[in-house]
């Protein structure tokens, strides 16, 4: 196997030599024995680029079919353009006619001379098909794949074949088989497009990103072929010729250009490149100068055949600074693809300014950040953390860092609003060439106002929660004012319904019971017992009107205060109440507002345990501290989940206890007995009596 | 028949106060010396008339709080001679013991309408004017009743007849009308009566003074004070 690899590789090698040799020959006898015009733009052009390429990537990846393949087509193309000068020489020296004429016939020597040339061209073609249908790895993926592409092969046999058979006709004769590279690169595309779409998922993106390259190429070679069929039919002259010499040429450059970029980019030869990123764009700036070159020549030339020399030099100036921005374009992107966006100091900062002025999700900004740096500074690893100090952290990383235990990093600086450390930037050395102190004030400049930005990112987040904050409170407030409202409306119905249909009642029908016994007394009658019926009457009405009257507002609570009241109430409960209070509370009296609701909570946390808790216990507790006047009701009855339950009782207790700034608290469960605790503002009441 | 009680009725509402002095005069056992309107002219007319008892509403102008309670220490303070009913319109046993906090001698705590138990009203005069106190049955009822007490008071060591007996001596009865309240003999009640005062801590304590301490335990325990 070794030897045979070995065997193969030094064929490699004899056909790269064999390239090159052949390179120069051509060249020698182009400029000098034939003194054709256009043998420096076709090598400079085409063939040096698609040699270079192929020689670039077959010694950095001398195993991959590929690079191989390109390597053939860069000296193929070397082969052919020697032969065919050769050729022309011999026919100078012979006077041959090579042309295919319908009528005259063919001397054996001209007719041998015909079919090299014409398997040349043909052998070029096959193997740019066979480059396009293979890749990315070029290696055969599908039966057919291998089939289709061994039978192309047999082409080679039509060039001699054909003329015996006596198939003269010329248009047939130039589009199937003197210029195969009509339709044949067309095929090579068809089965790299076939190739994508049956490919499993997982390698469809990589033929994918590469068609882009291919299809044009392909498309390109058609369109080359297509002028030099009217060349041929217009003569070799002018416009035309330049055109077909830039078409011509193209192909090869894009696909050389390609190859070599996606062998670096994608590591799609199946190897694993390591080249060095300056090589990669020294090449690709080598194919693209090289193809200018050839472009500006050949634009020069064919303007000098019409043209005075002066005036031909001129139109060569020009057109040379007019392809310029073209050339400088393409470098310019060979440069960003192959190094990533190299941007000056001035724009970097510019480019974070803008990047930081719309900061404000940090999740996004970290990782653009690391980016941006990366990139911009061609560092080998950076990484970005932002937040901390009341911020979710966020990190962004770019590059990698080399596995092992982490060095200290070359460049650290923490982003710093004030005291406040907001975040930290971090990174590497340069992925080539060493950081310089103006590197480093970039990342120190850069933290710095990324350091703003988070701050910013802070203060908006604050900003968003108390603004949020306040609306619920507003929104909150506006229904708690409304149910207030309405509990209010309640009760004075209440009231009033009480005032009416008892109380008033009772007086009316002890006004009866008056004149009942006046009327008694008249007739001479005993009104003894009646009178002590009406007192009883009328001491029924009066304790009406004091629970009526301590409902409305409880008179020990403005007399005595809040421990005197909840003593007084709790004293009045069916089921034993213990009142702790502090020793803290004795004689302080709260501000009005405070008290009423401190009690009203108490009393309508009493009522609420009678109703629904069946508790054999309840202990009251109210004390002080921190400036708050804490209340809290315990029971040991029966609780209620608190998710589900949504009484107006706690509503209204909430709503009361909001009301004057406090808190409300409410605790219980099924079978734990609820907790209601409530924390009020503790306001003192000015005056002892209001 | 014993001299008429000299009274000083201190009163805002007008009908109130005019009644009571007709009910009280139409026994024949009250002189109502002066019928006043608020707890300066009470003051002022005590310390003039010099009255066995004053009945004071409990609330009066100018703040219609508890005027009547703080005019009731001043008096007692000022004038040791005379007894003070206080009229209430509270069933709330908390005015009570703002009244008793220092002392129940010659204090009395009624609510207003026991005025239409002209009776009950004379023997409350009587008792304060003899230096007893009295409190209104229905207050004791809501403490007799009350669940909230602590467990360390000294009431909870009482037995339920003795809390009865106790019951009726804060209403201000003698031994003999306990005795037919509760259907039993004066002995026996003696006996409770006796035991109460031990159970209480108050057997050293002067024979007269004792049911008036036992009132003021009575009253001073009864609520569930802060452990």
């Amino acid at each position: 196997m070794s030897l045979m690899a070995a065997a193969r590789n030094r064929g490699m090698h004899i056909v790269a030599v064999c390239g090159g040799v052949c390179m120069l020959w051509a060249t020698l006898i182009g400029t000098t024995q034939l003194q054709n015009r256009y043998t420096l733009p076709w090598i400079l052009g085409s063939v040096l680029p698609c040699y270079f390429a192929g020689l670039f990537t077959w010694w950095h990846a001398p195993t991959s079919p590929v690079a191989k393949r390109l390597l053939l087509i860069g000296t193929w193309l070397s082969v052919t353009i020697a032969i065919r000068y050769s050729t022309t020489l011999l026919i100078r020296a012979f006077d041959w006619n090579l042309r295919p004429t319908p009528h005259a016939l063919q001397l054996p020597a001209e007719y041998g001379l015909q079919v090299l040339s014409q398997s040349c061209d043909l052998v070029v073609s096959i193997l740019v098909v066979r480059l396009l249908a293979l890749l990315p790895d070029g290696r055969y993926a599908f039966p057919y794949e291998r089939r289709v592409l061994g039978a192309l092969w047999g082409l080679l046999a039509l060039p001699a074949l054909l003329p015996l058979t006596g198939m003269t006709q010329l248009t047939v004769h130039y589009v199937v088989f003197y210029y195969p590279e009509a339709w044949l690169p067309g095929l090579g595309a068809v089965l790299l497009v076939l190739r994508c779409l049956r490919a499993p998922a997982a390698g469809r993106r990589d033929i994918a990103a590469l068609l882009p390259f291919a299809v044009p190429g392909a498309l390109l070679l058609l369109a080359r072929a297509a002028s030099r069929l009217f060349r041929t039919w217009q003569g070799e002259q002018g416009v035309l010729y330049f055109v077909g010499a830039v078409l011509g040429a193209l192909p090869y450059v894009v696909i050389s250009l390609a190859i070599v970029y996606a062998a670096f980019r994608h590591r799609l030869l199946g190897v694993d490149l390591a080249i060095r990123r300056s090589a990669v764009y020294g090449s690709l700036w080598l194919i693209i100068n090289s193809w200018y070159l050839g472009m500006a020549l050949t634009l020069g030339l064919t303007a000098g055949q019409y043209l005075p020399v002066g005036l031909s030099l001129l139109v060569a100036v020009v057109a040379t600074a007019l392809f310029q921005p073209l050339r400088a374009r393409l470098n310019a992107l060979a440069e960003r693809r192959v190094f990533g966006k190299r941007l000056s100091r001035f724009e970097l900062l510019v480019q974070f300014g803008t990047t930081l002025e719309h900061a404000y999700d940090l999740g996004r900004l970290a990782p653009r950040l690391a980016t941006g740096l990366h990139e911009g500074l061609n560092l080998r690893w950076v990484r970005v953390r932002l937040g901390g100090d009341g911020l979710p952290v966020s990190l962004g990383e770019a590059g990698t860092r080399p596995a092992g235990p982490p060095g200290a990093p070359l460049g650290e600086f923490p982003l710093l609003y004030g005291e406040d450390v907001l975040g930290i930037i971090e990174y590497g050395p340069k992925a080539e060439g060493r950081c310089t102190p103006e590197d480093h004030d970039i990342g120190e400049t850069l933290a710095r106002s990324a350091a703003l930005a988070v701050h910013n990112v802070r203060l908006t987040a604050e900003l968003c929660a108390r603004v949020e904050e306040v609306q619920r409170q507003a929104a909150e407030l506006d229904a708690s004012r409304a149910r207030i409202v309405h509990a209010q409306d309640t009760e004075r119905r209440r009231i009033e319904r009480r005032l009416h249909d008892g109380i008033q009642q009772e007086l009316v029908a002890l006004v009866a019971k008056l004149a009942l016994a006046r009327s008694c007394l008249r007739r001479g009658g005993d009104i003894d017992a009646a009178l002590t019926e009406m007192r009883d009457d009328a001491y029924r009405v009066i304790d009406e009107l004091r629970e009526l009257a301590h409902g409305i507002h409880p008179p020990i609570l403005t007399d005595q205060g809040l421990v005197a009241a909840v003593t007084s109430c709790a004293r009045r409960m069916p089921i034993p109440v213990t009142v702790h209070s502090e020793d803290s509370m004795g004689g302080v009296r709260f501000a009005l507002d405070v008290e009423e609701s401190a009690f009203y909570l108490v009393s309508e946390a009493l009522t609420n345990v009678l109703k629904h808790a069946a508790a054999t216990h309840v202990t009251i507790r109210m004390a002080r501290g921190g400036g708050r006047l804490l209340v809290e009701v315990r029971d040991d009855g029966a609780g209620f989940p608190t998710e589900t339950t949504r009484g107006s009782g706690l509503t209204g207790m909430r709503d009361r206890i909001e009301a004057v700034g406090g808190e409300l608290a409410i605790i219980s469960g099924p079978g734990t007995g609820t907790v209601i605790r409530a924390r009020l503002l503790e306001r003192v009441r000015e005056e002892t009596r209001a | 028949m014993p001299d008429p009680l000299r009274v000083v009725i201190a009163e805002d509402h007008y009908l109130v106060r005019e009644g009571t002095r007709r009910l009280l005069e139409d026994t024949g056992e009250a002189d109502v010396l002066a019928a006043v309107g608020t707890a300066g002219e009470l003051l002022d007319a005590v310390g003039r008339l010099r009255p066995d008892v004053v009945i004071a509403d409990i609330r009066m102008p100018p703040g219609h709080h508890t005027e009547g309670i703080a005019a009731a220490h001043a008096i007692r303070a000022g004038h040791p001679g005379t007894g003070v009913v206080v009229l209430s319109q509270h069933a709330n046993e908390n005015y009570a013991f703002d009244l008793f906090r220092r002392g129940t001698d010659g204090l009395a705590y009624l609510l207003k309408e026991r005025i239409g138990e002209v009776d009950e009203l004379l023997r409350a005069l009587r008792e304060v004017a003899a230096g007893r106190s009295v409190v209104d049955p229905r207050i004791v009822e809501v403490l007799m009743g009350s669940h909230a007490r602590a467990a360390d008071a000294p009431l909870s060591r009482l037995t339920r007849r003795e809390l009865d007996v106790l019951r009726h001596m804060a209403e201000g009865k003698t031994n003999r009308a306990i005795a037919e309240s509760l259907r039993l003999s004066e002995s026996t009640i003696e006996k409770h009566v006796n035991s109460t005062f031990a159970k209480l801590g108050l057997a050293e304590i002067p024979q007269l003074h004792r049911r008036v301490s036992a009132v003021l335990a009575y009253l001073r325990h009864a609520p569930a004070g802060p452990d």
